[in-house]
């Protein structure tokens, strides 16, 4: 969630000049993006060379700021640069709106996609069978339709399964009234896009 | 006895249930086959079927008893035709093989003639469906913002898809991005393409 970037945020942040590398910078910023947990905290306590506790704090500041620029799609460095009090170290700002900036686009295709929803159609399959006979007519040639839809749920519930698979059976009519259905979606679509 | 509409051996009661059919007149005998052919063409409608015996019963001064048993003879003969797709001529043969008078087979198998085609799709739309898609709800709209991206504009499509399963539904519920719904369009077209490759 966009938690405001505080000064004490900032002053974390600054730990950032004691890392080894520019890339270790960027992998702290990276990692703390998707969650800052304790385990980034202690291998970023040891290639620092700084204690657990100040590393916690840095990786939770990084977090915060990442999702506060994601939030409101800071996209300019003007804006991501506004954001640092005027006493902020100068190269260490520049390098930590350069990495924001060219990670951003990705984080933001991310969390679009990971946003909650029902669960997402992954995969379609279907076949067209011919039914020849059956209990109540022992010849017949009939069509009917099988199709198979896949979906992920993104946030499974305690237990659940992501994945699920339900296969329906249609016949001729109810797919033409499927296809109807879709192609007035497809109606309503296009003057939504049109607008 | 050689049939077209069974390869079972019927019991005795059955021939004698078509040779007592012939002690109808002209009028009894139509209007037996009326509600016969009423039931085979609404075949969940069984109190009704027994009330119109009933009645028909009264009406003629017999009882309702033997009257269905009868009946149920008869059934067996439309019933057989269907799962073996009988024209009428079979379907006559067959009557005059179990003893039914050569007037009375005739009328039964033109009725037969006529509600053929009703109760040939009758047949086939009892045939086992598995997951039969019933019914399908959709909405689709746009998402404008979330808890991690303030400004977002993407179209999202929400389908419920409401299955039969045993005697009972079950919903479904999907989502959709906009690529995958134009895909499953296009997948519904081909399907749909391909069924009418059979006809």
């Amino acid at each position: 969630m966009a938690a405001a970037v505080s000064g004490e945020d900032f002053t974390n942040l600054q730990l950032l000049l004691k890392a080894p590398s520019k890339d270790a910078v960027r992998d702290v910023c990276v990692q703390s993006h998707r969650a800052p947990s304790r385990r980034l905290a202690e291998t970023t306590a040891a290639a620092f060379s700084i204690p657990a506790a100040q590393a916690a704090q840095l990786v939770q500041s990084l977090h915060i700021l990442s999702h506060h620029v994601l939030f409101y799609n800071l996209s300019s460095p003007e804006q991501i640069l506004a954001l640092f009090p005027e006493s902020f170290h100068s190269s260490l700002k520049n390098l930590i709106t350069k990495i924001l900036l060219e990670n951003s686009p990705t984080w933001r295709t991310e969390a679009v996609s990971d946003q909650i929803s029902l669960p997402q159609l992954k995969e379609l399959d279907w076949r067209v069978d011919m039914v020849t006979g059956s209990d109540s007519v022992s010849r017949m040639s009939v069509p009917t339709c099988l199709v198979q839809l896949k979906m992920e749920d993104p946030c499974p519930s305690a237990g659940g399964e992501s994945v699920s698979t339900v296969t329906v059976e249609l016949s001729r009519e109810s797919l033409d009234t499927i296809l109807d259905g879709l192609g007035r979606i497809r109606d309503q679509l296009s003057v939504v896009a049109g607008k | 006895m050689q049939l077209h509409f069974t390869k079972d051996v019927l019991p005795d009661s059955v021939s004698t249930d078509f040779q007592n059919l012939n002690k109808f007149n002209e009028q009894q005998f139509h209007r037996l086959i009326e509600i016969l052919f009423q039931f085979l063409l609404e075949p969940k409608e069984t109190e009704r079927f027994m009330q119109h015996l009933t009645e028909f019963a009264g009406e003629h001064g017999m009882s309702a008893g033997p009257l269905r048993n009868l009946m149920k003879s008869v059934l067996l003969v439309p019933q057989g035709a269907l799962k073996k797709n009988l024209t009428a001529e079979q379907i006559k043969d067959d009557l005059l093989t179990l003893g039914l008078n050569e007037e009375k087979a005739a009328h039964f198998a033109q009725q037969w003639g006529e509600h053929y085609a009703a109760l040939s799709r009758l047949a086939v739309g009892q045939t086992l469906m598995v997951n039969q898609l019933v019914d399908m709800e959709w909405k689709f709209g746009v998402t404008v913002g979330t808890s991690e991206v303030q400004k977002v504009g993407n179209v999202f499509l929400q389908l419920k898809l409401v299955v039969r399963k045993g005697n009972s539904t079950e919903n479904v519920y999907m989502e959709l991005t906009l690529p995958q719904f134009y895909n499953f369009l296009h997948e519904m077209e081909r399907a749909k393409a391909s069924m009418e490759c059979f006809s």
